[in-house]
């Protein structure tokens, strides 16, 4: 594919290249109110001002809906629809393009370039969506076999169902934050021997708190209680896609999550990241995922349709002395976790249940996250520069857990 | 507690009397945006059309807050608020009140704000941000256990150390009166074959939970926690829920992630919420717990409360059978216990969060709070009258929940009805 050229001065390395046109929330000093706006390069496209002063004149299908753009979420622009979506990034991208269609709506129009094209590092990110619910699954093929033979060897690994079914519970939607929040350590119950015959929990921060790199996808469309989504309408009802790190208290997990599943293991925070990329940018880089040897019933059979994408996935963390290291470099199909071992998408998994240590540039050793540490999800999909479509980073920091004297 | 008698006719054995109060969400023919009222009798006071006239000036709030759409903006006002807002309209509707000028006097305000409840639609009392269920029904937890695990096994090793739960799907919590559709899914036709093939089918083993539900009026920021002294001030007040389970479903997906298509179809709760301080009177001691809480979880009041509960079944067309009469005593652990765990680790709580106590069982026979315990695990028939059989809820079956506190003589203090008829499964 050749990348797309753009009047705009945007380096080839960006994630955010003409190709991409990820929708967010953002906010300015000069407009203190959360709006939209698109990135591109290393600019924000304020769509709130842009839909102000006419930007979309030359978009007639948008005319009746603009109000959209000044909401505080994207969710209004999200319910008109993907046909929408698509018009409008469309639309968005043409205005970047060299010897684009429409030159005089920004390129040639100094005014509103300069009212509406903002320096990213001046824009404050909100969480992009009202999330009215957050259900988390567990499709990682290889994560939950690593995980599995962790706690039952690898005969009893996987579960009955896993094949069978996307296993999933339902998370908490207001522990959802966006990235650059601070996660604070958990306090909680915790066994102070896990091994021992009589379980005896003690009160405690988390001594085992852990990443999950995921991928997070956003719906724009609902239903109706009591009737299903077909599978084959399913992609009329996904607006795209973010990086989600479900941060993960492992020790406040084993002692609480059977039978009901992840509870406080998992609410005191999940970050995702901040600019979601349109699954019309990711329909390049769709392909198969892992393969299921499983027969499907029918309402799960996708039949021929690629809907994983390729998205090369990495992980950092950097301590609070500064030094980053990559504990994860990941080539994702739709896969969180690779089957090689450097391809795995949490520490539990990385150190085998903290048996084993990482060593972080400076030398610095880890099982589990520190407090001062800082995680960096990081995703890209394709490799030629100038056409990189990313999601931005899903970062976080682990402040220390709050001191109760209980 | 002397007993609240009124200049309006309340019917000696309502629900509603001058001791409760509660507080709903509704609309009518003649005005269909919903808005809140309180249920008083056969009747409901609108209390958009109420204090529009000034009568709550004296109280000092912004009574713009019941002309919302849901209860959220009065919740968020506090326990204070809503303390004087119903102690302002006890004395209203009491006889020989000093504010008789407010209503009892006046007419023409009586007939714009009173009207009967049988013409008035309810909505959904909160807009719920998020739903949590616990399992707090140690006599529930323990017959499914011996169900599963025989009696030795029973409980989990963590059931008495710490209120377990779940996150539910807060989108599929409706309003008493809503039809529930049976879900489809992935059932095992014969759970005990191996290996475990699944098919695709309607669900066979459709049940309900008979639970109450706490509705919060204040949260907390993400990563600080609601301290268990504090708790009262973040529960607004409370509702039946009956947590409709589609056991089959549930038994082949649940492990390890707990329950989920067998839970997200639909959970129904009744439409008044009784203030928390409506059942002040009416607290008592829960089940005792003889496992050391650590700090976090110990409280010194007595946080649970003494409410009948009871539960008919009306097949289509049909009899009406009570199938089970319990308490909400019945339960290990309180709200006040659930939200302090719950918070804990820094989860933010919020106004209009729902939190369900778990299935109420009681002990004896006929008063096991679900009908997998009643059927011992689908095991034996239930006779109901007419001549009619169930283990599990069959198409067009109702089920209805009541609750109450109290006596007649100091004025009933109940929920209404929690209410839902099956649909049979969309055929695809």
């Amino acid at each position: 594919m050749a990348p797309l050229k753009s009047w705009l001065q945007v380096d080839p390395k960006s994630h955010f290249s003409l190709h991409n046109i990820p929708f967010g929330i953002i906010s300015t000093l000069d407009t203190p109110e959360p709006h939209p706006a698109v990135a591109i390069g290393e600019y924000a496209l304020d769509l709130h001002v842009f839909s102000q002063q006419n930007g979309f004149s030359a978009l007639s299908i948008i005319q009746p809906h603009q109000k959209v753009f000044s909401e505080p979420t994207l969710n209004a622009f999200a319910a008109l629809g993907r046909p929408i979506h698509r018009v409008v990034r469309e639309y968005l991208q043409s205005l970047f393009l060299d010897n684009g269609p429409f030159p005089d709506v920004l390129e040639k129009n100094e005014q509103l370039r300069k009212a509406t094209l903002l320096p990213l590092k001046n824009c404050k990110m909100h969480l992009p969506m009202f999330i009215s619910d957050y259900t988390d699954f567990y499709a990682g093929l290889n994560h939950a076999y690593n995980v599995g033979v962790l706690f039952r060897g690898p005969q009893n690994a996987l579960q009955p169902n896993y094949k069978h079914l996307p296993v999933g519970y339902h998370g908490r939607a207001s522990s959802v934050v966006v990235s650059g929040t601070s996660i604070r350590r958990p306090n909680g119950q915790i066994l102070s021997n896990p091994a021992a015959e009589k379980k005896e929990p003690v009160f405690s921060e988390c001594k085992k708190l852990d990443i999950e790199l995921e991928l997070g996808c956003f719906v724009c469309k609902p239903s109706k209680m009591g009737e299903p989504i077909r599978i084959e309408d399913a992609p009329k009802h996904l607006f795209g896609v973010v990086l989600l790190n479900d941060w993960s208290a492992r020790d406040i997990q084993a002692w609480e999550y059977v039978p009901l599943g992840p509870f406080n293991a998992k609410n005191f925070g999940t970050t995702i990241s901040a600019w979601v990329v349109l699954i019309d940018a990711l329909e390049p880089f769709a392909t198969v995922g892992i393969a299921n040897d499983t027969e499907l019933l029918p309402y799960l059979d996708e039949k021929d349709r690629k809907s994983n994408y390729a998205i090369d996935l990495s992980v950092s963390l950097t301590t609070s002395s500064s030094k980053t290291t990559n504990i994860g470099d990941l080539l994702g199909s739709g896969t969180i976790s690779g089957e090689s071992k450097t391809e795995k998408g949490c520490l539990l998994e990385q150190t085998d249940n903290g048996k084993i240590e990482i060593t972080l540039e400076g030398g610095e050793k880890r099982t589990f996250l520190e407090d001062g540490d800082t995680v960096t999800l990081t995703g890209v999909c394709g490799s030629e520069n100038g056409a990189l479509v990313g999601f931005g980073d899903c970062v976080g920091r682990i402040e220390p857990a709050v001191q109760l004297n209980l | 507690m002397p007993s609240l008698k009124s200049w309006f006719p309340i019917p000696k054995n309502s629900h509603f009397s001058l001791a409760n109060l509660p507080f709903g969400i509704i609309s009518t023919a003649s005005k269909a945006t919903p808005r809140p009222a309180v249920a008083i009798g056969d009747h409901c006071l609108d209390l958009q059309e109420f204090s529009a006239s000034g009568a709550f000036s004296s109280l000092g709030f912004d009574v713009s807050v019941f002309s919302k759409p849901t209860l959220n903006d009065f919740a968020s006002l506090g326990r204070p608020v809503h303390g004087s807002v119903r102690k302002f309209l006890q004395d209203v509707f009491a006889e020989n009140s000093s504010n008789a000028q407010v209503l009892q006097n006046n007419k023409s305000l009586q007939e714009k704000c009173l009207i009967p409840r049988d013409g008035v639609t309810m909505h959904l009392p909160m807009q719920i941000r998020d739903y949590t269920d616990f399992y707090a029904g140690k006599n529930h937890a323990f017959n499914v256990g011996c169900l599963f695990r025989g009696p030795d096994n029973a409980l989990q090793p963590n059931y008495t150390h710490l209120p377990v739960g779940y996150h539910g799907r807060a989108s599929s919590v409706v309003v008493s009166g809503t039809p529930i559709t049976r879900p489809n899914g992935q059932i095992l036709e014969n759970p005990a074959a191996t290996p475990k093939v699944p098919t695709f089918s309607p669900c066979k083993r459709l049940d309900i939970e008979l639970e109450l539900g706490a509705f919060l009026c204040k949260g907390n920021k993400m990563g600080t926690n609601i301290p268990i002294s504090e708790a009262a001030d973040h529960i607004f007040g409370f509702v039946l829920l009956n947590d409709w389970s589609a056991r089959d479903i549930q038994a082949w997906e649940y492990v390890p992630l707990g329950p989920f298509l067998g839970k997200n179809f639909g959970s129904t709760i009744s439409p008044w919420i009784v203030l928390a301080d409506a059942l002040e009177p009416f607290r008592s001691t829960g089940i005792p717990n003889d496992t050391q809480l650590l700090p976090y979880l110990q409280e010194k009041e007595k946080n649970v409360y003494d409410i009948k509960l009871q539960v008919d079944i009306t097949p289509d067309g049909g009899e009406t059978t009570t199938i089970l009469n319990s308490n909400g005593r019945n339960l290990l652990f309180s709200f006040a216990q659930m939200l302090a765990h719950h918070s804990i680790g820094g989860c933010p709580m919020a106004v209009g969060d729902l939190l369900g106590s778990g299935t109420i069982s009681g002990t004896e026979p006929g008063s096991e709070g679900s009908m997998l315990e009643i059927s011992k695990g689908g095991k034996e028939t239930v006779k109901l009258n007419g001549g009619v059989e169930r283990k599990f809820l069959q198409d067009g079956d109702t089920i209805t929940m009541y609750g109450v506190c109290g006596t007649e003589e100091t004025g009933l203090v109940g929920f209404g009805e929690c209410t839902g008829k099956i649909l049979p499964a969309p055929k695809l």
